[in-house]
């Protein structure tokens, strides 16, 4: 029986590790810490895989990364955060695998798009990895995030605002925007 | 609908998470404003950028391997766990078991347990490609080039080596590639390819030599590591792996067809 519930775990849940990795990455802006991050938050949800009741696995495993990566935030503190940064830059590696429609994007594109998301604040970090990279609906943010969807609009708001001026993409939403 | 109004919900708009009746006005005001059309415009295409730019990280093979792993040690009954001494090291986070791994390798210099006699040279080899193997297994020290492709591996060795390592297609045995790395064994650079089984990883340690006549395959045992080596052609390899003996020497086979 535990055997069954295993290999559904391993089919439904194992196979977001790229999701799961991609957030946690975000969040903690260091490879080495969203790797044990992830780790974690995947014993977590096999520990409580019965809690789980079916429809799409993502939401509810990004929650448990999620809260995996504030607690480890909380643990480490925030003092490696710049240096983190700056290891960031160089630790984009794996383009190669994701041909598909960024192939358009020159890799230094996409690595200026990283790190201009990296620099924004964790809030917006997390609803705009939720919203551009996983498509979620502003309810499953608003789930995921554990706050109210007017929250998840106004953060993904300013979020892309900020992305906006700091990547030079729109002359008029800077005297125009809020 | 006023134009300050229309700004803050622009971002909802696209996304298609506004009211019907709030939609409806907000698409009107953008008819009869100009400024604000352009706006929303703007917006629309860095959405877009972002949409296709942004793009999901790959999770490193190894971290695959330690979650699998992970589940798997979480499932086994608490009671009875025969449990090789790496394979528990997994659950504990990364860098406490590369710290007890270098740990392990600095203090002791490892007692080098083999399973046959063989002059000392050739165990002190041994010694130094256990140690590098245990040190691969730190965050981002397994390959300078990961990729589970031989076209993108083999070429990488080009111009930092003077020899070519082979690097043969194995996933279809289960063994898939997980890239190459440079490493030094004796002082002198050495090609190593990375290989998979299951949570195993394996090194294929690869470097030309000028010791006369090829030497049979051995299988040596080292704190709980398999090391299988042989040469031929001219050419010393060395396999590393935590994988049991008998699939071990199945991927020796593999590797020489």
């Amino acid at each position: 029986m535990s055997d069954s519930a295993l290999e559904s775990f391993e089919r439904i849940v194992v196979p977001l590790l790229d999701d799961a990795y991609t957030l946690a990455r975000h969040l903690m802006r260091d490879e080495h810490d969203a790797q044990d991050v992830v780790q974690e938050a995947y014993l977590r949800a096999w520990r409580h895989y019965g809690s789980f009741h079916g429809g799409d696995a993502r939401p509810w495993l990004l929650a448990i990364v999620r809260n995996c990566g504030y607690t480890w935030r909380r643990g480490t503190r925030v003092q490696r955060e710049s240096v983190a940064y700056v290891e960031d830059e160089h630790g984009i590696g794996d383009e190669s695998h994701h041909a598909t429609d960024a192939a358009a994007l020159a890799a230094s594109d996409r690595a200026e798009l990283r790190d201009a998301l990296d620099q924004l604040p964790l809030e917006h970090r997390e609803a705009i990895v939720l919203r551009e990279i996983e498509g979620l609906s502003y309810k499953e943010i608003a789930a995921v995030t554990g706050t109210p969807i007017g929250t998840v609009m106004s953060r993904l708001s300013r979020a892309r605002q900020r992305l906006q001026e700091t990547l030079g993409l729109g002359a008029r939403a800077k005297e125009g925007g809020r | 609908m006023n134009c300050a109004q229309t700004r803050e919900l622009l971002s909802g708009y696209i996304d298609g998470e506004l009211p019907p009746d709030q939609a409806m006005e907000l698409s009107e005001h953008l008819t009869t404003c100009a400024e604000c059309a352009g706006i929303y415009e703007e917006l629309l295409a860095t959405v877009r950028t972002l949409r296709e730019g942004l793009v999901k990280y790959r999770a490193p093979d190894l971290l695959r391997a330690r979650v699998r792993s992970a589940l798997r040690e979480e499932e086994r009954p608490v009671v009875a766990r025969p449990t090789p001494r790496v394979r528990r090291g997994l659950r504990v986070p990364w860098r406490s078991l590369a710290a007890a791994a270098i740990l392990v390798v600095a203090s002791s210099g490892i007692t080098f347990v083999a399973t046959r006699d063989r002059p000392s040279a050739e165990s002190s080899i041994g010694e130094e490609v256990l140690t590098s193997h245990i040190r691969s297994l730190m965050p981002a020290h397994l390959t300078d080039v990961a990729s589970n492709d031989q076209h993108n591996v083999k070429p990488w060795f080009n111009g930092r080596l003077d020899f070519s390592p082979s690097v043969p297609r194995l996933e279809d045995a289960g063994f898939p590639l997980l890239g190459g790395r440079l490493d030094y064994v004796r002082g002198r650079p050495v090609a190593v390819v990375v290989y998979g089984r299951r949570q195993h990883v394996i090194n294929v340690f690869t470097w030309p030599t000028d010791a006369s006549g090829d030497a049979a395959r051995t299988l040596t045992t080292s704190h709980g590591y398999n090391l299988l080596h042989w040469r031929s052609g001219g050419v010393e390899r060395w396999v590393v792996s935590d994988l049991n003996a008998a699939e071990l020497r199945q991927f020796g086979m593999l590797l020489e067809r």
